[in-house]
C-alpha cells in the first residue's frame, strides 16, 4: 500500500512539473519570404537548432522559448533573415534555452552559431556554416555547397557531403566524416579523434590533420590517391599496397609512409603530432 | 618443449638465434630436426635463384621501340610547343594600346598632381596673416627680411619627390633598429636564413589568456573550464610545434604544424570574443 | 668525339651510365639495362610464374626506369633503387589481377601437419635429392600470396620491416607468412620427389 501511494506521489510530482514547464514554454513562428540563395544566420546560446530544406521561397522558424527571460531578436534585410536568442539578466542555460527548427529553401546558405547545440543541417545545397563550443554537430546530404564547422569540444559528424569546400576545425571533440569527399576537405583537429570513411573521391584535396588526436581512414580499395601520411611522435600503420612516390622528407618506417593508389586522382595528407594514423582498406 | 612448443615459435627465430631449449629439442626431435634442415635448405637454394634467369631479346627491343615512340612524342610536343609560342605573340595594336593606356595614365596623374597642388594652396592662409606676422616678429627684432624663394617648381617638386624614398628608407632603418632577432636556447641569434619561429612569449600568452578566461567566466561561468581545458590543449600543441620546429627549422611539415596550432588558438579567442554568444 | 666521351665497345661504368642516362643518352641506358636485365627479370618470373607476364613487367620496369632515372638522387645504391621499382611494378600489376600481394587465411593448417610424428618409415631430407627445376617448379606452384613473401624475402634477399611495408602487413605478419610459404614448399618437394620416384 505504502508503495502505491508513494508511486501515486511520484506520478503527480512529475506531471506537475512537467505541466509546469509546458505552461511556461512559449512557442513562436516567424515567416520570412526570400528571394533565390537566401541567407539565413541564427545565434543561439542554449539550445538545439534543426535546419531542414522545404520548397517553395519562405524560410519558416518555429522557436521555443523555456522561460521569459529569453527573448527573440529576428530581423530580415532584403534576402537576408537573422534571429538572435537575446538573454535577459538572470536567465541559466535552462531557463535561456530556445528550440529552433528552421525550414529553408534548398539554395539557402545557412549560418548557425550556438554554445550547447545540437546543430543539425541537411538536405541542403547552400553553404552551411556552424559553430558551436560545445555543441554536437550533425551535417549530411550537403551537395555543391561549402560547410564550414567550428566546434571546441563538440564532436562533429558528417555524412553524404559532396562537390563543395569542407572545412573543420575541432579542439577537442571527434571528427566523423562518412562518405565526405569533394575538391577540398580539410580538418584539424587538437585531441579529438578524426574518422574517415570514404574514397578520397572527385580528385580532390584532403587534409586531415591532428595534434595527438588519433587519425583513422578507411578507404575503399578502388579509391585514387596519393598519400603522405606522416606522425612525428606517433606511429603510422597502411593496410595498402601503395605506389612508389617521392617525399620532401625521408620516410622512417612506422613514423610515415607516402605513395599512390591507382590513378592518384586525389591528394591526400595525413598528419598528426603524437596521435597514431591508420590507413585501413574498407572491407567490402 | 614438444614438437608443437617449437614450430609455434619457429618462425620468429633464424638459426643461431634459438634458445638453449630449442637447440636440445632440436638434437632429440629427429622430426624437428628434419623440418629445419628442409627449411635451411630451401632458403639456401632459393638464394642462388636470384638473377638466374635472363630475358629473351625481343624485350629489349621493346623496350626500345617503346622509348623511341615516346621521343618523338615528346619532339612533336616540343615543336608543337614553339609553334604555339610563335603563334602568340601580340599584335602591334596590342603594343599600341598599352602606349595610349600609358599616356592616358601620365596625364590623369599629372593632374592629380596639379589638383593636389591646388589644395595645398587653398588651404595655406592668405598672404596677410603672414604680412602681420612678419610685421610684428620685425618689430621685435626676432626675423631679418626674408630672402624671396627663387626656388623653380621643377626643384622643389624634386625636394618633395626626394622626400619620399629618404621617409622610406628612414621607415626601414626604423624597422630594422625595432627588429630584434630571436635568441634561441642559450643567448645563440637565430639564423636568419630559417624560418622565423614565433616562441611564445609564455608571460604574455599566459596572461591573455587569463584575461580571456576571466571574460568568459564573467559572461558564462558555465564554459569557463570548457575554455580553460581547450587552450591548455591548443598551448600544448603550440609548445610541440615549437620545440620540433626549433629542432629542424626546414621541416615544412613541421611548420605547417605550428601555424595549424595558432590558428586553432586564435579560433577558441574568437569563440571566446565572438559578441553574438556571452 | 671528345676525350671525355668513351667510344663504342668501351663499357660505361655504372655511375657514368647513370649519369648519361638522365641526359638521355640511348647508350647509358642501355648500358644499364644489360647490367641489371638478369636481376629484375627473375624476379618477375618469380613473382609471377609465367614467362611472358615476366617479360612485359621486365618492359614496364626498365620503361619506369627511363622516366625516372632524372629523379634518382643516389640516397640509394641503383640497383636497389632499381629493385624496389621493379618489385612495385610486379606488385601493383598482380593487384590489378585481383591476385592477393598478402596471403589470404588459409584453410589448411601446416603446423598441424608438420608436428605430425610420421609413422613407419622415416622421410629422407630434401638436401641432396631435390634439384633446382623441382625447386623452380614447386615456387611456381605455390599460392601468389604465398609465392610474393617467399620470393621476397629468401631469392631477393630483403627484410621483413621492408617487405611488410612494401606489401602492407605487420612484420609478424610477414614472418608467420613466409614460414608458411616455406612449409608449404617443403610438401610440394616432397610431393615432386615422390613423383620423380615413381616415374619409370
Amino acid at each position: 500500500m505504502d508503495y502505491r501511494q508513494c508511486a501515486t506521489r511520484t506520478t503527480l510530482i512529475v506531471m506537475l512539473v512537467t505541466a509546469t514547464v509546458v505552461v511556461c514554454q512559449t512557442r513562436k513562428e516567424f515567416r520570412y519570404t526570400v528571394g533565390p540563395h537566401a541567407s539565413v544566420s541564427v545565434v543561439n546560446q542554449y539550445g538545439p537548432i534543426t535546419v531542414t530544406p522545404a520548397p517553395g521561397n519562405q524560410v519558416v522558424v518555429t522557436a521555443v522559448l523555456h522561460s521569459d527571460k529569453v527573448e527573440i531578436d529576428q530581423s530580415q534585410s532584403a534576402n537576408r533573415v537573422e534571429l538572435i536568442s537575446h538573454l535577459l539578466p538572470g536567465s541559466t542555460s535552462d531557463s535561456g534555452r530556445v528550440d529552433y527548427e528552421v525550414l529553408v529553401p534548398p539554395d539557402a546558405s545557412v549560418s548557425l552559431h550556438s554554445s550547447t547545440g545540437p546543430l543539425r543541417a541537411e538536405k541542403l545545397h547552400g553553404d552551411v556554416t556552424l559553430e558551436g563550443a560545445t555543441a554536437n554537430v550533425d551535417v549530411h546530404d550537403i551537395s555543391n555547397a561549402h560547410v564550414h564547422v567550428k566546434t571546441l569540444d563538440g564532436p562533429v559528424i558528417l555524412s553524404n557531403i559532396s562537390d563543395g569546400h569542407v572545412e573543420i576545425t575541432s579542439i577537442s571533440g571527434n571528427v566523423t566524416l562518412d562518405e565526405v569527399s569533394g575538391p577540398l576537405v580539410q580538418v584539424s583537429s587538437n585531441s579529438g579523434k578524426i574518422l574517415y570513411t570514404g574514397d578520397f573521391g572527385s580528385g580532390g584535396e584532403y587534409s586531415l590533420m591532428s595534434h595527438t588526436g588519433d587519425i583513422d581512414a578507411n578507404v575503399a580499395s578502388y579509391a585514387s590517391f596519393d598519400v603522405i601520411a606522416r606522425s612525428i611522435k606517433g606511429r603510422v600503420e597502411n593496410d595498402f599496397l601503395l605506389g612508389p612516390k617521392h617525399t620532401p622528407f625521408a620516410i622512417k618506417a612506422g613514423s610515415a609512409f607516402a605513395g599512390t593508389l591507382n590513378k592518384a586522382a586525389s591528394s591526400v595528407k595525413l598528419s598528426s603530432f603524437s596521435g597514431k594514423i591508420h590507413l585501413r582498406k574498407r572491407q567490402p | 618443449m614438444n614438437c608443437a612448443e617449437f614450430q609455434q615459435v619457429l618462425p620468429g627465430t633464424e638459426k643461431g638465434g634459438r634458445s638453449a631449449e630449442q637447440e636440445l629439442h632440436l638434437q632429440s626431435c629427429s622430426v624437428c630436426s628434419d623440418l629445419v634442415s628442409d627449411l635451411d635448405f630451401i632458403v639456401r637454394e632459393a638464394r642462388t635463384l636470384q638473377a638466374s634467369e635472363e630475358p629473351s631479346p625481343q624485350v629489349w627491343q621493346s623496350i626500345q621501340a617503346e622509348i623511341a615512340e615516346l621521343r618523338s612524342e615528346l619532339d612533336l610536343i616540343a615543336r608543337e610547343a614553339r609553334a604555339l609560342q610563335a603563334s602568340e605573340e601580340p599584335s602591334p595594336a596590342v603594343w599600341k594600346s598599352i602606349q595610349a593606356e600609358i599616356g592616358d595614365w601620365q596625364t590623369e596623374m599629372a593632374s592629380i598632381a596639379a589638383q593636389a597642388r591646388e589644395l595645398q594652396a587653398s588651404h595655406e592662409p592668405s598672404p596677410r596673416v603672414w604680412n602681420s606676422l612678419e610685421i610684428a616678429l620685425r618689430e621685435e627684432g626676432l626675423i631679418r627680411q626674408p630672402q624671396r624663394e627663387t626656388v623653380p617648381m621643377s626643384s622643389r617638386r624634386w625636394r618633395l619627390g626626394w622626400l619620399v624614398p629618404v621617409a622610406t628608407a628612414a621607415l626601414v632603418a626604423f624597422g630594422v633598429l625595432l627588429y630584434r632577432p630571436t635568441v634561441v636556447n642559450q643567448g645563440e641569434v637565430a639564423q636568419s636564413a630559417s624560418p622565423r619561429v614565433f616562441h611564445t612569449n609564455n608571460q604574455v600568452s599566459v596572461k591573455d589568456d587569463q584575461e580571456l578566461l576571466n571574460a568568459v567566466g564573467t559572461r558564462s561561468p558555465a564554459m569557463r573550464v570548457a575554455y580553460e581545458n581547450d587552450l591548455r590543449d591548443v598551448n600544448a600543441y603550440i609548445r610541440d610545434a615549437e620545440q620540433s620546429a626549433a629542432a629542424d627549422p626546414n621541416d615544412e611539415e613541421v611548420q605547417q604544424y605550428l601555424m595549424d596550432a595558432y590558428q586553432q588558438k586564435n579560433m577558441v579567442y574568437q569563440m571566446a570574443l565572438d559578441r553574438s554568444l556571452p | 668525339m671528345t676525350d671525355a666521351r668513351k667510344s663504342r665497345g668501351d663499357k660505361l661504368s655504372e655511375a657514368e651510365a647513370i649519369e648519361r642516362a638522365k641526359q638521355g643518352d640511348a647508350e647509358a641506358f642501355e648500358t644499364l639495362y644489360h647490367l641489371h636485365k638478369r636481376r629484375v627479370y627473375s624476379l618477375c618470373l618469380r613473382m609471377t610464374a609465367n614467362t611472358a607476364e615476366a617479360e612485359d613487367l621486365t618492359q614496364e620496369a626498365f620503361l619506369q626506369l627511363f622516366r625516372k632515372v632524372g629523379t634518382f638522387r643516389g640516397e640509394s645504391a641503383f640497383s636497389t633503387w632499381l629493385h624496389r621499382m621493379s618489385v612495385n611494378v610486379v606488385l601493383m600489376h598482380l593487384r590489378k589481377k585481383g591476385l592477393p600481394v598478402v596471403p589470404l587465411e588459409d584453410t589448411f593448417d601446416t603446423e598441424e601437419e608438420s608436428a605430425k610424428k610420421e609413422p613407419g618409415a622415416e622421410d629422407p631430407r630434401l638436401a641432396g635429392s631435390v634439384d633446382r627445376l623441382q625447386l623452380e617448379r614447386a615456387i611456381g606452384a605455390l599460392p601468389p600470396g604465398y609465392r610474393s613473401i617467399f620470393v621476397l624475402h629468401d631469392v631477393e634477399g630483403y627484410e621483413h620491416n621492408e617487405i611488410a611495408e612494401m606489401v602492407g602487413c605487420s612484420i609478424g605478419n610477414s614472418k608467420s607468412q613466409l614460414h608458411k610459404a616455406r612449409l608449404k614448399l617443403r610438401d610440394l618437394l616432397k610431393m615432386s620427389r615422390a613423383e620423380k620416384a615413381t616415374k619409370p
